[in-house]
């Protein structure tokens, strides 16, 4: 649980600041030391959560437990590159352990061969931030529910082939600092003699400004209300993947998984099913989200792990270190199209 | 239902398994696209580095592990691979780009090109090479939080070089030498100073003061007065640098006064400068080294990095004079004619730009920075950071399937902006625009006109300056169009060196002339027209002429985004087009020429 407190033990190593040079230099000592005092929770080790462990590692928080209950299959070697392929049948976070722990001796990298849903509330209560991957709806709200009375910031992603989402639940109340560059005072004339001449505004001139934001839950964001006037007006400008996001997450509620190319055909079928049975739950209509997408939510595409992954890890950098704007709450990536949006889901 | 593999195709994986692509460089970028490229499915990839891992890669070149520091990017990288993907065919070539051995040939090997680069040079270099060969390429850049993404293919769209971009930043000599006004150009001064004492005398990089400043002088007869005493004033210029230096023993005490105190009453004499500007304050050693012994050392409290802190002025008096001693002890024992090169990473060479710096930071009353922040500067660093370069990493591949699948129309250049735009949009993708039809490197007979001075123009000038740095060319062979074919400059060794120190005009080179230059390995003929001028602004070789001075390109007009996902969206107002900018801090462009990250990117 973080504050607006610096972190204890100010001394930042050798090691560390020679390692660290490059990112200390964008955003700053008290980001790095207050990454360094964060402990995260990261379920699920497939190819997303491989991308993130990896930009979490790398950038320097105190711990990170990997949590996954499944096995290495022939998939996974294909999907995630902390998995050796000497590994099959292993579980996916114990397989995922050595090299990871080779990213960055100076975390505290640990696996853990259990499910989410067994975990009691209280193992979720000792993370500053949790991050959910390959899990279902019902336990993503369940967790964010309990993570956010506690001040735990909680993050939701999966990629489905082409398609990836993001979402973030900072809580009511989440305190953050931006940099801004320094106003400068026009310079009055001195007093003796010659004028002196102005030097120009120094660009290491800023000023941290203190912002706040508020974020509403996982459940509020995926049950909004599109029969109300206002929502259909707003549909407009509503990106499609939020619908495709519900229609996906419906399916592993059903079937426990995600789309899978060994089942394709009858997925297939599936997903155009719970396609048209969500739209129209909600008072939409089908044609909103068209056939297309089926073709292109398979599997786990590396390439758009890498994309999300790295936003998904930016984000969790972001708020462990309370520094710059949060992306309020959903991102959507489109690898079909290469768009990538960040919008807003819930009440206002 | 198709048959996938995966989440591709079944075709489309069968294409990639057998297709040969290329990555030039394994560094940030690097390592995410070859991790990228084997669990995408590629088989066979060459990756190309002259580079060896640093300490500070470790923040996000993942391949790379602190045992690894000193070894070849390319080959630990290609063994990291190995060690997820053992059926991967990698070859990994720890050389430059920009060796002749990768010739149109080699490139012509490929289906696709990747660069993962961090420096303009080569880019115009593999640009020029995939123009040659006809094979798509994928150009990129990161910087901090902000990259881009974008497909090169002759013909069919812009080449790298067909927007102009501007051309590193470079101060007058008068400001360096004379009247600095910001801390930068005391760092290139303490540089040049580097080079002086310990490395290459470089006659574009003096320090001491520039007698023939046009400022400093009340007329123009005065200003050659001032130019003619110098050359006989033994204090000011009569033997270099480097000579003095020796002469003293590269005394530290001596050295220091001469720098920065009697140097600076010098230019104090010149009096028409400090009219309207805060006059130097000169600095007196003795006097500093009894001050500061009687000052206590303060506790020095180690709350952020050591180096972030700034010292007091009798701190980088000894930090100068230890920074010499220690550079004085290297060259000794490098041996006669010895050189040293300066790096930001030897710690004795920035120790002493830290302190030289510093002091003529606090002479010019300026505020001190502390050896962290004088680092970025000199250094020219980028700030960078694993996620921003997994994104684009990410983009690179998934622009490289549909170069791959033969979907070439759906290609798109994609910025990734550090916050949403104004359309929600943190990814921007944008259709890439035809080719210039003017452009000088991609245009069917490419023609430039390039202003200079064909009195004061040596052909070496032409050669350096022009040619390789200006226009990128690596190996140029240059002849007249005078009707006789008379060659000017040969690429092979030593065939024309005799004609180096000599004049355009001395070959007869004149207003309207026109020069034939030739790369071979780029494949590349520039035709130059010459346009004779001799009011060019002082410090200024040569101007080419077209050049948008010194700011972006406006932005194109009719620029649409790749249709929005947003359901039924039709915006009326287009979005303009993003415009590249070049400047990835805001101010720390390549001042120097020794690479550094150029990134393209925008905030929109």
């Amino acid at each position: 649980m973080i504050d607006m407190i610096a972190k204890e033990d100010p001394i930042i190593s050798e090691e560390e600041a020679a390692q660290y040079d490059r990112q200390i230099r964008l955003w700053g000592l008290d980001a790095q030391k207050r990454l360094r005092g964060s402990r995260v929770l990261l379920v699920g080790l497939g190819g997303l959560g491989a991308e993130v462990a990896k930009n979490l590692i790398l950038a320097g928080v105190k711990g990170l437990t990997m949590l996954d209950h499944e096995k290495v299959s022939q998939e996974s070697c294909r999907a995630q590159f902390l998995v050796p392929v000497t590994a099959q049948g292993e579980n996916r976070a114990q397989a995922s352990l050595e090299r990871a722990q080779y990213l960055n001796p100076m975390v505290e990298v640990r696996a853990q061969a259990e499910r989410a849903e067994d975990q009691p509330d209280d193992f979720f209560l000792q993370f500053d931030a949790v991050c959910l991957t390959c899990c279902s709806r019902d336990l993503m709200v369940r967790v964010d529910q309990l993570c956010s009375k506690h001040n735990i910031k909680v993050f939701c992603g999966n990629v489905y082939g082409y398609y990836g989402y993001m979402f973030s639940d900072l809580g009511p109340e989440y305190n953050y600092v931006e940099e801004k560059p320094k106003m400068v005072k026009p310079s009055g004339d001195t007093n003796d003699g010659p004028k002196a001449k102005k030097a120009k505004v120094d660009p290491n001139e800023t000023t941290m400004v203190k912002k706040t934001a508020s974020f509403c839950s996982l459940k509020e964001a995926l049950e909004v209300d599109w029969t109300t006037e206002k929502a259909k007006a707003g549909l407009k400008r509503t990106p499609v993947d939020y619908f495709l996001l519900h229609v996906l997450l419906k399916f592993r509620t059903d079937k426990g998984r995600d789309p899978a190319p060994q089942s394709s055909g009858e997925d297939a079928r599936l997903l155009r099913q719970i396609r048209d049975d969500v739209l129209e739950s909600m008072g939409l209509n089908r044609e909103l989200l068209s056939d297309d997408f089926v073709s292109y939510c398979f599997s786990e595409m590396a390439p758009v792990c890498a994309v999300v992954g790295g936003v998904l890890g930016q984000e969790v950098v972001k708020a462990l270190s309370q520094r710059d704007a949060p992306h309020k709450n959903i991102f959507f990536f489109d690898g079909r199209k290469g768009n990538g949006v960040v919008d807003y889901f819930g009440p206002q | 239902m198709v048959q996938l593999v995966g989440s591709l195709r079944k075709e489309v994986a069968e294409s990639l398994s057998t297709c040969r692509v290329l990555v030039v460089g394994a560094g940030g970028i690097g390592c995410e696209l070859l991790k990228n490229l084997v669990l995408t499915g590629f088989k066979n990839i060459e990756v190309i580095d002259l580079d060896i891992i640093d300490v500070s890669n470790l923040n996000r070149q993942f391949l790379f592990q602190k045992k690894h520091v000193g070894k070849s990017k390319a080959q630990v990288a290609k063994e990291s691979v190995l060690q997820f993907c053992p059926t991967a065919n990698i070859t990994a070539y720890h050389d430059s780009i920009m060796n002749p051995d990768y010739n149109v040939e080699f490139f012509r090997n490929f289906m696709l090109v990747m660069n993962a680069l961090d420096n303009r040079a080569a880019r115009n270099h593999v640009n020029r090479m995939c123009l040659a060969a006809d094979i798509p390429l994928i150009e990129s850049g990161t910087a901090g939080y902000l990259g881009q993404v974008t497909v090169i293919k002759k013909g069919l769209t812009e080449c790298y070089e067909c927007q102009p971009k501007p051309t590193q930043k470079t101060f007058p000599g008068c400001t360096i030498r004379n009247t600095p006004s910001e801390p930068i150009h005391c760092i290139v001064w303490a540089k040049y100073l580097f080079n002086q004492l310990f490395g290459e005398e470089d006659a574009d990089q003096e320090v001491s003061p520039d007698t023939a400043d046009p400022e400093a002088s009340w007329n123009p007869a005065e200003t050659e007065a001032r130019a003619m005493a110098s050359e006989t004033d033994g204090d000011i210029k009569r033997v270099s640098t480097k000579e003095w230096a020796r002469s003293t023993g590269y005394d530290p005490a001596k050295l220091f006064n001469k720098l920065f105190k009697d140097d600076i009453m010098y230019l104090l004499t010149m009096d028409k400068l400090w009219k309207k500007r805060k006059a130097p304050l000169p600095l007196d050693w003795h006097q500093l080294e009894s001050q500061g012994s009687r000052r206590p050392q303060g506790e020095v409290k180690a709350v952020g990095l050591k180096d972030q802190q700034v010292l007091g002025v009798w701190g980088y008096c000894q930090l100068f004079q230890h920074s010499i001693e220690t550079l004085r002890s290297e060259l000794q024992e490098k041996g006669d004619g010895a050189e040293l090169v300066w790096d930001k990473d030897d710690a004795p060479a920035l120790d002493f730009v830290t302190a030289a710096a510093n002091l003529r930071m606090h002479i010019f009353s300026m505020t001190m920075k502390s050896r962290f922040d004088i680092k970025s500067m000199a250094g020219n660093i980028i700030p960078a950071i694993a996620t921003t370069n997994a994104i684009i990493a990410g983009l690179i591949v998934m622009e490289g399937l549909k170069v791959v699948s033969g979907e070439l129309e759906s290609c798109r250049t994609i910025f990734l902006n550090k916050h949403p735009n104004l359309r929600k949009k943190l990814l921007v993708p944008c259709i890439l625009d035809p080719p210039c039809a003017n452009c000088y490197v991609c245009a069917s007979r490419p023609e430039v006109t390039v202003k200079l001075n064909v009195l004061k123009t040596t052909v070496l000038a032409l050669q350096d300056r022009i040619l390789k740095e200006r226009f990128g060319m690596v190996a140029p062979d240059v002849n007249i169009e005078d009707g006789k074919g008379t060659i000017l400059i040969s690429s092979e060794e030593g065939e024309t060196d005799a004609n180096n120190g000599k004049f355009l005009s001395d070959f007869g080179i004149r207003n309207g002339s026109r020069l034939q230059s030739d790369d071979f390995l780029q494949d590349y003929t520039l035709l130059i027209n010459v346009l004779h001028a001799e009011d060019l602004e002082k410090d200024v070789e040569f101007e080419v002429v077209g050049d948008a001075p010194d700011k972006a390109p406006p932005p194109p007009s009719n620029q649409e985004d790749a249709s929005s996902i947003a359901n039924g969206n039709k915006d009326s107002a287009q979005p303009l087009r993003p415009r590249p900018i070049m400047d990835p801090s805001g101010d720390w462009t390549d001042w120097f020429g020794t690479g550094g990250c150029d990134a393209r990117y925008c905030n929109s």
